[in-house]
């Protein structure tokens, strides 16, 4: 934001403007042609009274000799704020990839009959879940195994041992379409180009 | 506009294509979509699943796949004879799109104008035009003056 120039400070709201001299050869009200008119010596000599009153330092220069000075602090200013930051990197999500083992099935039966015991009907697969600590024990070792868990919204489809097969025999990536696109071998007449 | 208004031209083929071998005369496509944006939908779509395929099944067309903020996808289509097609592809689905693309696979770069006559040949006649004098005998100026000798009683 640049500074204010300096009779708009120096100014309090209930003093009125004074009538703009745009040079000292144009003519005021009734004021006959000399050279820098006696107005404006006048004028700036009110100023400068007032801006004493207000504690504002007179300026040197006629024109922007303070603007400089108040500029300068800021730049400063700003430039070593620009270096000094810590830069703070936040660490990449953790990736959501997760491939079905292929041994799979043997590895959930595995568990399955072992965190039902001999309970079990010859068809793992139908295993109800519906026993709160056998569902836990079951998906806190099949998430700790192999290192995807059962989202919570998908907990309560989790009926039987079938469909928790069916969870993790689905793959999961974490890479967009053209992602993907751009690892898989594209044929040479197809280019696509990923500066945007 | 009338027909007589807007530009019209005969039927015809780029070289005789087809009549030996046939050569695709799509020389290449660039299809222009924007990441984000509810309009490129279908032309996302449509990279995601089928442009792959499009590429392999015509290995002569090359295919620019540009990702940039645009108001409205578009498929641009240059052919071999220089022509340049631009179709606007916004909310349309990937069938449609598909489609789209395969129909200015297959066309020749021609303009699309009126066709002044559904046919053309190259060999309009094969024995010659008809004009008044075929079938009429034809007199050498020869040899009227010898008739004359020879009959100049008759006239």
């Amino acid at each position: 934001m640049t500074p204010l120039p300096v009779r708009q400070r120096a100014l309090p709201e209930t003093v009125r403007p004074l009538p703009s001299c745009h040079g000292p050869y144009v003519r005021g009200r009734g004021q006959s042609f000399c050279g820098p008119s006696k107005m404006a010596t006048a004028r700036g000599l009110v100023r400068a009274w007032r801006r004493l009153r207000l504690g504002v330092p007179p300026r040197r220069a006629l024109w922007g000799g303070l603007r400089k000075k108040v500029k300068e602090p800021e730049e400063v200013e700003t430039a070593v704020l620009v270096k000094e930051p810590p830069i703070l990197v936040c660490p990449p999500p953790r990736s959501r990839k997760y491939l079905p083992p292929e041994d799979l099935q043997s590895r959930l039966e595995s568990h399955v009959r072992e965190i039902f015991g001999p309970s079990l009907s010859e068809d793992w697969q139908k295993a109800s879940l519906k026993e709160s600590k056998l569902k836990y024990h079951l998906l806190a070792q099949l998430a700790a195994e192999l290192g995807h868990a059962v989202p919570n919204s998908q907990l309560h489809q989790m009926c039987t041992a079938g469909d928790v097969l069916a969870f993790y025999s689905t793959q999961v990536k974490d890479a967009s379409k053209f992602d993907e696109l751009c690892t898989a071998e594209l044929p040479s007449n197809l280019k696509i180009m990923w500066e945007y | 506009m009338t027909a007589r208004g807007t530009a019209s031209r005969y039927l015809g083929s780029v070289l005789r294509n087809g009549l030996g071998r046939y050569v695709c005369q799509l020389q290449r496509l660039s299809l222009a979509f924007s990441p984000g944006g509810q309009s490129s939908r279908g032309a996302r779509g449509y990279i995601e699943e089928k442009v792959l395929d499009f590429a392999k099944q015509n290995p002569g067309v090359v295919v620019y796949v540009t990702p940039q903020k645009c108001r409205s996808p578009t498929v641009v289509a240059e052919y071999l004879n220089g022509a340049v097609r631009e179709e606007i592809i916004a909310d349309k689905t990937v069938a449609e799109i598909t489609q789209l693309v395969q129909k200015l696979a297959n066309q020749s770069g021609l303009e699309i104008i009126r066709i002044r006559k559904p046919f053309h040949t190259d060999n309009p006649s094969i024995q010659g035009q008809w004009h008044p004098f075929t079938n009429k005998p034809s007199t050498l100026p020869g040899q009227s003056l010898r008739r004359l000798e020879q009959q100049p009683n008759k006239v």
